[in-house]
């Protein structure tokens, strides 16, 4: 019998990993099936390219289910919570801020049928960057853009989100216009200015959440985004911070970020964006260039050659070792649900698999590899400020983003934002005795193999 | 011009298997130089018989293509900025193949 | 491809060796950015493998050493350096060439011619261990009987085992091989794209196989392939450039393409993916194959019988599927037939490059 060709590619792939991709447990074995959804087995399966083998509801269900699971299994968001959902615009943020969004919808239902009205509804507020000032972008279109973003979540039905239009140069006090756009040009790397961006959006995205009083955000990071992390976080020499990034959740931060959309492909959210009819705002997005460019275009090429690679990218890099911080913290454990602490040992998310006492990167955050480490230790004590705070810097920021020119540090060091020179002090507070304590306990610990 | 092209490493597959080509090469028209750039296209042109994307890619060669003018990396000579001179030995060597 | 001693004079405006500041720089380096001379390129190239080597001791004085050689570029400017070095630093090894004869007329022949030149060039006794003698087939007859596809996956299994029948026979305590920073940082690529986390925990190890009958290390772990070529050009190395006739169009992979992409835009990558590699967080309690010894040869083996075996077992059976894929024929009998991945064009099925050998 032949494979209806649209139906052929995903099932007759013969891969395992292929497999992994389609998350039902419900395979078609006999051909009898082919033309209908794997799942319900009753309606026909739409086109396209994730979805083929799920019908429009199913496809739906099995994405939100994908986004759900991850919720409830990390303890991403509790009835007491308020969250903050970075949007940017694009399909991804559009579906977290949709999802995000059907959850409170569904838990408000719930609560307006709960007889003690026990278990409040989260709130959930939105947060985009403006990048105007520093965009190479027409103003006017970015004007728009931010026009149609404000149509957007105020359409959305009720409860009402706030949405925080926050100006990038505002994570400096007072106008940081100049300085912000002195410090990008003081970066002669275009992957190193790029990443820098990066690091200042998060810096202004934990600023806006600790100012409003959110204490979670969500970030509409997808499988595809993230597999491109760990190759460009591979590239640039980060494997030791790399499993810090990756996880559902990241809590090294003020405010907790969580990644609901881990599981999914941007295939999928473009395809949902798609049936739906969910605007979205490209924009925003600036360009990719250097080695995040190249980058994109590998796992790009990579992913048109077999549609699993993606998801085995991000599952080899699941396997490497989390941080301690990659979990909810431990305080909140009082009221997340008995449920979801059931399926976090389920998941094996112990509470401390090494209680470490990291030192971070002041630039991008990163918890510093051994030999960073050992670098700064041996620096002695520093003159400067920003002697001291070039030294703390992980090697990778140091290569792409720190001026090359030691003369050059003190003016960089000046344009930097509040909160940067913050984690700097604060990393070197964390003084150099605690330092030698951790190596030598990295030291021993290597030896020793207690196994 | 008079030139004196080599290629090695396995690129010379992709000319009939000849390794070294005295060739001559006229400036383009209303130039007043021959520079890399011009040869890497006249070379593509005349010399390369088969597979051409083993030896460029876009406007240059692939990544992993050496090139040397005069026995002298043409890193250090600006590239496809290179002016070339009568009599220059122009060295073209593939990394790619073989361990 | 002899040319005159003197160069021609020196263009307008080309710099002087940043290490000598006297003789014209000949090449850019692509791991410091430095413009050097070729003199002072010798130098630098020689003392930092010699630097490698010392600081990872990979050899121990009096050691025998066998020097995996192919006639490629890597293994000829191996043999040609660690030979130096040698002589040099005193270091006091046996060194010899082993080359593995995998029976491919017109290519390996050919690169063979090349070896046995690099034994006399370089003083160094050659082994050949060849296919044929070993697994009674030549790669030209085996792929007659199975054709162009997977043959890859039965030269690269016997290649291997090739290589440690090799090294016993000539009783050496160590074999050398050729693999550059490239190669090694291809490989950490390859394994993420895969999801090879054990391997990937393995593959930036400068000594492996410790736990086998014969170690292997990589003195180029840090090395350049740009470097390698340049020194082979410049000190007019006699080396065989041309890629394996039965690998056609494989030129290597997306993988490596990348490497070469990001290397111009940042050379420093290379050492970079190493570092990464070298960096990951990998549980030491994942689980490893426990090792055993193949039921029929001998050799190190996790499962009854070593991929070699089921190889040949097919071959010698007129069933050549056997051992490809997943199923693993006579290991488990379970599966039944052979599930053929099809993703005939998979970045897995890269072709045999430097990578196993």
């Amino acid at each position: 019998m032949a494979c209806n060709p649209s139906n052929c590619q995903s099932n007759c792939y013969g891969n395992e990993e292929k497999a992994e991709v389609v998350v039902g447990e419900e395979y078609v074995s006999a051909n009898q099936n082919q033309n209908l959804c794997i799942k319900c087995k009753t309606k026909e399966p739409i086109g396209g390219d994730e979805g083929r083998m799920f019908c429009i509801e199913c496809f739906r269900s099995n994405l939100y289910g994908k986004f759900r699971l991850a919720v409830t299994s990390h303890a991403m968001i509790t009835p007491t919570d308020n969250v903050l959902v970075a949007f940017s615009g694009g399909p991804s943020s559009r579906v977290a801020l949709q999802f995000v969004h059907e959850l409170q919808h569904k838990s408000l239902k719930n609560f307006d049928a709960s007889r003690d009205r026990s278990l409040p509804v989260f709130r959930v507020g939105v947060a985009l960057i403006d990048e105007t000032t520093i965009s190479p972008l027409p103003s006017h279109d970015i004007d728009r853009a931010i026009q149609d973003i404000r149509l957007i979540v105020s359409t959305l039905a009720p409860p009402i989100k706030q949405l925080h239009v926050v100006p990038i140069e505002n994570i400096y006090s007072g106008d940081g216009t100049n300085r912000l756009k002195n410090l990008l040009d003081a970066v002669s790397d275009t992957t190193g200015k790029e990443d820098l961006l990066l690091h200042l959006r998060m810096s202004s995205l934990q600023k806006v959440a600790s100012e409003s009083g959110y204490n979670k955000i969500v970030l509409g990071l997808c499988t595809s985004r993230i597999a491109c992390h760990v190759i460009s976080a591979t590239v640039k020499g980060q494997g030791y911070s790399l499993p810090a990034d990756i996880q559902y959740v990241d809590s090294r931060w003020e405010i907790p970020i969580v990644l609901p959309l881990r599981d999914c492909l941007v295939q999928e959210l473009n395809m949902l964006c798609h049936l739906d009819g969910l605007k979205t705002v490209e924009l925003l997005k600036g360009p990719c260039s250097g080695i995040n460019g190249l980058v994109s275009s590998f796992v790009r090429i990579l992913q048109e050659e077999n549609p699993s690679r993606e998801c085995t990218i991000v599952r080899t890099a699941g396997k490497l070792t989390p941080f301690h911080f990659n979990r909810i913290p431990e305080s909140d454990d009082s009221i997340i649900p008995l449920a979801t602490r059931r399926r976090q040992k389920r998941y094996n998310l112990k509470p401390n698999e090494s209680i470490s006492s990291e030192s971070f990167c002041p630039i991008c955050n990163s918890p510093l590899n051994k030999s960073d480490m050992l670098r700064l230790s041996n620096l002695g004590s520093c003159q400067t400020n920003s002697d001291s705070f070039g030294a703390a810097c992980c090697s990778s920021c140091r290569f792409q983003i720190l001026p090359k020119d030691p003369s050059s540090i003190d003016h960089f060091y000046s344009l930097l934002p509040q909160p940067l020179v913050a984690r700097a002090k604060r990393s070197s507070y964390d003084n150099l005795s605690l330092l030698r304590e951790q190596i030598k306990d990295c030291l021993l610990s290597d030896s020793e193999d207690e196994s | 011009m008079q030139l004196t092209l080599e290629f090695g490493g396995g690129l010379e597959l992709l000319c009939d298997s000849v390794k070294v080509h005295n060739v001559s090469v006229d400036m383009p028209k209303g130039a007043e130089k021959l520079i890399m750039k011009d040869l890497l296209g006249w070379v593509r042109t005349n010399l390369i018989k088969e597979r051409p994307e083993m030896f460029m890619k876009g406007d240059t060669v692939r990544p992993g293509v050496l090139v040397l003018v005069n026995d002298c990396d043409w890193e250090l000579s600006g590239q496809l900025d290179t002016t070339l001179e009568e009599k220059d030995v122009v060295v073209f060597i593939s990394t790619l193949h073989g361990g | 491809m002899e040319k005159g001693e003197e160069e021609k004079p020196t263009k307008a405006g080309s710099r002087l060796c940043c290490i000598c500041n006297q003789k014209r720089a000949a090449l850019k380096r692509p791991k410091t950015l430095q413009q050097i001379c070729r003199e002072c390129f010798y130098e630098v190239f020689e003392e930092e493998i010699h630097q490698v080597i010392v600081e990872n001791q990979l050899f121990k004085p009096r050691e025998r050493v066998a020097i995996g050689a192919s006639g490629g570029k890597d293994s000829t400017v191996l043999a040609y350096v660690l030979s130096e070095l040698n002589r040099r630093h005193n270091y006091g090894l046996d060194l010899f060439l082993l080359s593995v004869d995998e029976g491919i007329t017109g290519y390996r022949d050919d690169s063979l011619e090349t070896v046995k030149r690099n034994e006399i060039q370089y003083g160094l006794p050659l082994k050949i261990v060849s296919y044929k003698d070993l697994y009674g087939w030549t790669m030209d007859e085996i792929v007659k009987m199975i054709g162009l596809k997977n043959n890859c996956t039965f030269c690269g299994v016997f290649r291997r085992q090739a290589l440690d029948r090799g090294a016993a026979l000539l009783k050496v305590d160590k074999v050398a091989t050729g693999h550059n920073a490239d190669d090694i940082a291809e490989t950490v690529l390859l394994n993420i794209l895969r999801g090879d986390i054990a391997r990937l925990s393995r593959c930036t190890s400068i000594v492996t196989g410790e736990d086998g009958p014969i170690p292997r290390c990589k003195p180029f772990k840090y090395t350049y392939e740009k470097e390698i070529v340049m020194y082979a050009y410049f000190k007019r190395l006699d080396y065989f450039s041309t890629e394996c006739i039965y690998s056609p169009n494989a030129y290597r992979g997306f993988a490596r393409e990348f490497i070469k992409d990001l290397e111009r835009i940042r050379p420093r990558a290379i050492l970079d993916i190493i570092q990464s590699g070298e960096d990951f967080r990998i549980s030491t309690f994942t689980k490893m194959p426990e090792q055993g010894t193949c039921e029929r040869c001998g050799y190190i083996s996790s499962q009854k019988w070593c991929k070699a075996c089921v190889l040949l077992e097919g071959l010698n059976r007129g069933l050549p599927k056997l051992g490809i894929g997943r199923s693993r024929g006579p290991n488990n009998d379970h599966k039944k037939g052979t599930k053929e991945t099809n993703g005939a064009k998979s970045i897995e099925s890269k072709q045999c490059g430097t990578l196993d050998f």
